[in-house]
């Protein structure tokens, strides 16, 4: 297979970047700026962050980060991306104690008080973002990937309260 | 110690060689600098009540007292990598800059190119290459926690990978892992000769492509986890021998024990300029044991 076959058959189809950070910017009060130097691509339901505005003249298994869903009515960011880009969010952002943020991790549900619209959050422990909620109705829904939870028995054993920011 | 009597001339102080490979490894991370920076992270150990005690030669490695460090919200938060301590050793020794192309040519699963992304501060490309179906799994889930956006994973047999000009390339070869053993002692057991030699055609061509595909004044670095100098010296000495216009660097970082490369073995010399490579061995920093040389094309 020659090269330029392979970039045309490139799966991975360019977007425009406003429109994906508009999306961030509407949802959690991003500033655009913070994709100044990312350019975003999509891959069947799935956009990715990548560092180049063109995708390489390789068979690329993967590009990037995968950054958002747009499967579903409302896109959904994935946790990953939350993690680098969730810093930069204004609105929409659930802080939790240790206590909570272990349940949150575990990949539990928890009914919780939040001056939040319902729909995806940032959720952060100590200012610090640990990935993508759903909060619907009082009940904050957590969206860490399975593979990635950490279980009842495991390590997150920090003390409430604090905080390193 | 099966298979390691061999190296009684070679390393020093060989008792103690013997003692460290026997016991189990310490804990170590490292720092991912794309999502956090070092005062926040040891902020939060220390809030959590995890103790650690920072690298003394690197300053984003640390090494810490916890059973499963998989399990801590650092880990999933994609703030710490759990890596062995003598293998942030060659992304150091390649230097990679912001806004460079590089390449990962035997990548998987990810704790090197994982720092080499976060030395690159996300700018760039970084190919992360590796031909194995079921390790890609781990190489791709190990980037997006790093949250590393100037990442793309390619499946290429890396002696065959496409022509292209990358400023940098680290060749951390398959190799029989001797150095590993404190992980896992079954490795010790697996090795022959004959698997070494098996090997060294492997990492020939691997390394020897790695210096086409280099832009001239690049870096190829190339490591392995193993002992056995027909997997270091015997490799890297054939490549200088094949292709014309690649030299050796000091591959040495202060504060870091280690030893040269050999000179000769088994009867074989490999040149002087073998002494710019470093080998590292389990007793000398509390760590697993490894091999680094620094390829430079005029």
């Amino acid at each position: 297979m020659s090269q330029s076959s392979l970039k045309n058959k490139s799966p991975f189809q360019p977007l425009d970047r406003a429109e994906v950070a508009g999306m961030m910017q509407s949802r959690f009060g991003i500033a655009p700026e913070a994709f100044e130097s990312v350019s975003f691509y999509r891959r069947g339901r799935n956009v990715w962050a990548f560092s180049l505005p063109e995708i390489p003249d390789l068979g690329c298994e993967s590009v990037g980060l995968r950054f958002m869903s747009v499967r579903g009515r409302v896109p959904k960011p994935t946790t990953t991306a939350l993690q680098l880009f969730g810093r930069y969010a204004t609105k929409n952002v659930v802080d939790l104690s240790s206590d909570r943020a272990e349940k949150f991790v575990a990949g539990e549900g928890q009914r919780l008080p939040a001056q939040v619209e319902d729909g995806y959050v940032v959720v952060t422990h100590r200012g610090d973002v640990i990935g993508c909620g759903q909060y619907l109705d009082g009940e904050l829904i957590s969206q860490i990937p399975k593979e990635r939870r950490i279980g009842n028995d495991g390590a997150c054993n920090g003390s409430s309260g604090g905080g390193c920011r | 110690m099966e298979g390691l009597e061999r190296y009684r001339g070679i390393v020093q102080d060989f008792e103690r060689f013997v003692e460290a490979m026997a016991a189990p490894l310490p804990v170590t991370a490292r720092i991912n600098t794309l999502k956090t920076d070092r005062d926040g992270l040891f902020c939060r150990l220390k809030e959590a009540k995890v103790a650690f005690w920072p690298f003394s030669w690197y300053p984003f490695g640390f090494s810490l007292d916890v059973e499963k460090p998989g399990n801590l919200i650092e880990n999933l938060m994609g703030h710490i990598h759990v890596q062995e301590e003598i293998s942030m050793a060659s992304p150091i020794i390649l230097a990679p800059k912001p806004g460079e192309r590089v390449l990962d040519m035997c990548a998987a699963p990810g704790s090197k190119t994982t720092q080499i992304a976060s030395i690159m501060e996300n700018r760039g490309l970084l190919v992360a290459n590796d031909p194995a179906n079921n390790r890609v799994a781990s190489l791709r889930s190990n980037c997006e926690r790093a949250g590393a956006i100037n990442v793309v994973v390619t499946r290429y047999d890396g002696r065959r990978f496409p022509s292209s000009k990358f400023d940098r390339i680290l060749v951390d070869a398959p190799c029989t892992g001797q150095g590993m053993a404190r992980k896992d002692f079954s490795v010790l057991g697996r090795w022959s000769l004959k698997r070494s030699l098996g090997l060294q055609r492997l990492q020939r061509g691997l390394l020897e492509r790695a210096t086409d595909l280099v832009k001239p004044g690049g870096t190829v670095v190339y490591s392995t986890c193993t002992f056995a100098p027909e997997e270091n010296e015997a490799v890297v000495s054939w490549v200088l021998d094949q292709v014309p216009g690649v030299f050796l660097e000091d591959a040495s970082i202060g504060g870091l024990e280690g030893s040269p490369g050999l000179l000769e073995w088994d009867g074989f010399r490999f040149g002087d300029e073998m002494e710019r490579c470093v080998r590292y061995y389990p007793h000398q920093n509390d760590a697993g044991g490894f091999f680094v040389a620094k390829l430079i094309k005029e």
